[in-house]
């Protein structure tokens, strides 16, 4: 039995259905990533499990107690917001306390635990400080410290990283995950980057439209979407149909569901390789070329139909665009969806 | 270079039109004489004549008192209402800002009477000519109050900030009053300081509520007028200095405050 159980969740806003019966178990100490494009519901399903909405119909438990009706004070679930969210007035020092104040702890075990938060986000000589003197990674530290001092059953990310800057949200994604692992608390995670959820997640919830269309490991969602949904938002699938797939391999091919293919399964080269029967191979024309970091994506045209194939970036010999190229997938990297 | 001299020109030039009126005002009120071009023979007798009396004393008292007075219902009665509807009902906001801007539309005179010939002979405590006072001077500042407060609950996020307090375990009404009204104190001393000048410096509604009923010091003024041109200098001059210690006084405890809370 999972450690949070949302059953059959709906939720309106007026007529606008944003959660359609959702069923979802979580279990304790898991890294759990809501991941979808924006107003795909994942925000509203995680205000919902703090309280912050009220659900239209449906069940919440937490840690087997239903907290459906339970105050958002009284839920003991710690959240990180997006725009910080940090009392302006107070010091980083007395943001994170306001948790422990509240529970009335005693003077000096909240000293002991704020400190320590403090040592774990890594802000030691910033605790006089208050928010308008810290930078935006140094204010969602205090965020996130001030909503893990109080050691809450859940703690849920609401796209904390998506305000700072590349190179500062790759240290903060790796900080959190280490946070996690030593305090084991059970972690709801909500992002519309699926880069992000991939390095995040123990597991990903892939929401579309109020429902969701696949929960999986990451690698699993990466390299076996069953949707075509799942295909177009994780990685850069390209989506054909059976008869273009048909059109463009210059066979036949068997089955009735549309293929995905992963643009780095698809190899290109100069020369015709030596396939055996478990891959196609075929001719196409070089249409353009983007580079993204070390991958360099092509587009490329057959018959008319345009796809995308990626070449780690390993020195400066490139296809020539309107030079043909030999490409050979894979079949078993062919996915029927 | 030629932009600072500039624009310490224009400092200068303002502070200059701003003092003149206060610092001849003052001048008029210490020279013993000053019937040809020029004045005759130091004095201050006009200050001690009027720091002596016990009225003007007693209506320095009134004045203060019904300049805070209205101002603290104000402000405890826009928080509540803001409160219910940043929490509970933020479709009602729109509504509350037009209630709270009709105020500016209407002249003094025009609320002072409607309130005195509503009120004048409605069962206590509604007829007693300070509560009539302190209800039309709440009238009379609500489009300042409102606004300044406004303004401030939109630059803290209000709502956030109560849902982030919310999920570390504090009630909605302790999370506004314990986190929000700390973070907007200094939008809501500028407007009291705007409502206290407006209600310091107002004639018309307190001559015809109050008038001798509740002797303002602007009364007095009024009334000191008739005897002497320098009489009437010094007292606006105190009023002046009273008002600015004031204000110095509200801005030096609110920065304290704030400091503190800093250092903390």
């Amino acid at each position: 039995m999972g450690y949070i159980i949302f059953e059959g969740i709906n939720k309106y806003f007026g007529t606008n259905h944003v959660l359609k019966n959702i069923h979802l178990e979580i279990n304790q100490g898991d890294f759990v990533t809501l991941l979808g494009s924006s107003g795909c519901g994942k925000s509203t399903l995680l205000r919902c499990l703090a309280g912050l909405e009220t659900i239209s119909s449906g069940r919440i438990f937490l840690d087997g107690e239903d907290i459906t009706e339970k105050n958002p004070k009284d839920r003991n679930v710690g959240m990180i917001f997006q725009q910080y969210s940090l009392f302006p007035n107070m010091s980083a020092f007395d943001n994170i306390a306001f948790g422990l104040k509240m529970k009335k702890m005693a003077k000096d075990e909240i000293e002991e635990r704020v400190y320590k938060a403090i040592k774990m986000v890594e802000l030691v000589g910033k605790e006089k400080q208050v928010p308008a003197q810290l930078s935006g990674g140094q204010q969602q530290r205090v965020a996130l410290a001030r909503a893990i001092v109080a050691e809450p059953k859940v703690l849920l990310l609401d796209e904390p990283l998506s305000a700072i800057d590349a190179k500062l949200r790759r240290s903060l994604q790796a900080r959190i995950r280490e946070i996690h692992k030593e305090l084991k608390i059970t972690s709801i995670f909500v992002t519309h980057d699926q880069d992000e959820a991939m390095i995040m997640s123990d597991v990903i919830h892939l929401f579309n439209n109020g429902t969701i269309e696949q929960s999986d490991k990451p690698i699993d969602l990466y390299t076996a979407p069953k949707t075509p949904f799942a295909a177009g938002f994780i990685g850069h699938y390209n989506i054909l149909t059976k008869e273009v797939f048909s059109k463009m391999i210059h066979k036949d091919f068997e089955g009735t569901y549309d293929i995905a293919i992963r643009p780095e399964t698809i190899e290109l080269s100069s020369i015709p390789h030596e396939v055996d029967n478990q891959a196609y191979q075929f001719i196409a024309t070089i249409k353009d070329h983007t580079l993204h970091g070390n991958v360099l994506r092509y587009t490329l045209f057959v018959n008319d139909i345009e796809f995308k194939a990626d070449v780690l970036f390993r020195s400066f010999k490139l296809f020539h665009h309107g030079k043909p190229v030999y490409v050979s997938i894979e079949k078993h990297n062919c996915l029927i969806l | 270079m030629i932009k600072n001299k500039s624009s310490m020109f224009v400092i200068i030039a303002i502070t200059i039109y701003l003092i003149m009126p206060i610092v001849f005002t003052f001048f008029y009120s210490i020279f013993a004489e000053w019937n040809e071009v020029l004045p005759k023979g130091l004095t201050f007798r006009y200050y001690i004549q009027i720091l002596t009396d016990l009225h003007f004393m007693e209506s320095i008292g009134r004045t203060l008192f019904i300049s805070i007075l209205p101002i603290v219902l104000c402000t405890i009665v826009i928080l509540l209402a803001m409160y219910v509807v940043i929490v509970f009902a933020p479709q009602y906001d729109k509504y509350i800002q037009v209630l709270s801007t009709i105020p500016y539309a209407l002249q003094g005179v025009i609320i002072a009477i409607s309130v005195l010939s509503l009120y004048a002979d409605a069962p206590a405590p509604f007829s007693n000519r300070m509560v009539m006072l302190t209800g039309t001077y709440c009238i009379l500042i609500l489009p300042y109050m409102y606004q300044g407060i406004k303004n401030s609950l939109n630059t803290v996020n209000a709502p956030r900030l109560i849902e982030a307090a919310q999920m570390l375990g504090a009630s909605r009404i302790y999370a506004f009053f314990a986190v929000i009204v700390p973070n907007i104190l200094s939008g809501i001393t500028v407007s009291a300081l705007l409502s206290a000048a407006i209600i310091f410096g107002d004639f018309v509604i307190v001559n015809i509520i109050g008038g001798n009923y509740f002797e303002t010091s602007q009364v007095y003024l009024y009334k000191a007028m008739f005897k002497s041109g320098q009489l009437t200098s010094a007292i606006g001059v105190v009023l002046f200095v009273i008002t600015l210690l004031l204000s110095a006084g509200v801005y030096f405890i609110k920065n304290k405050k704030l400091n503190h809370g800093e250092m903390k």
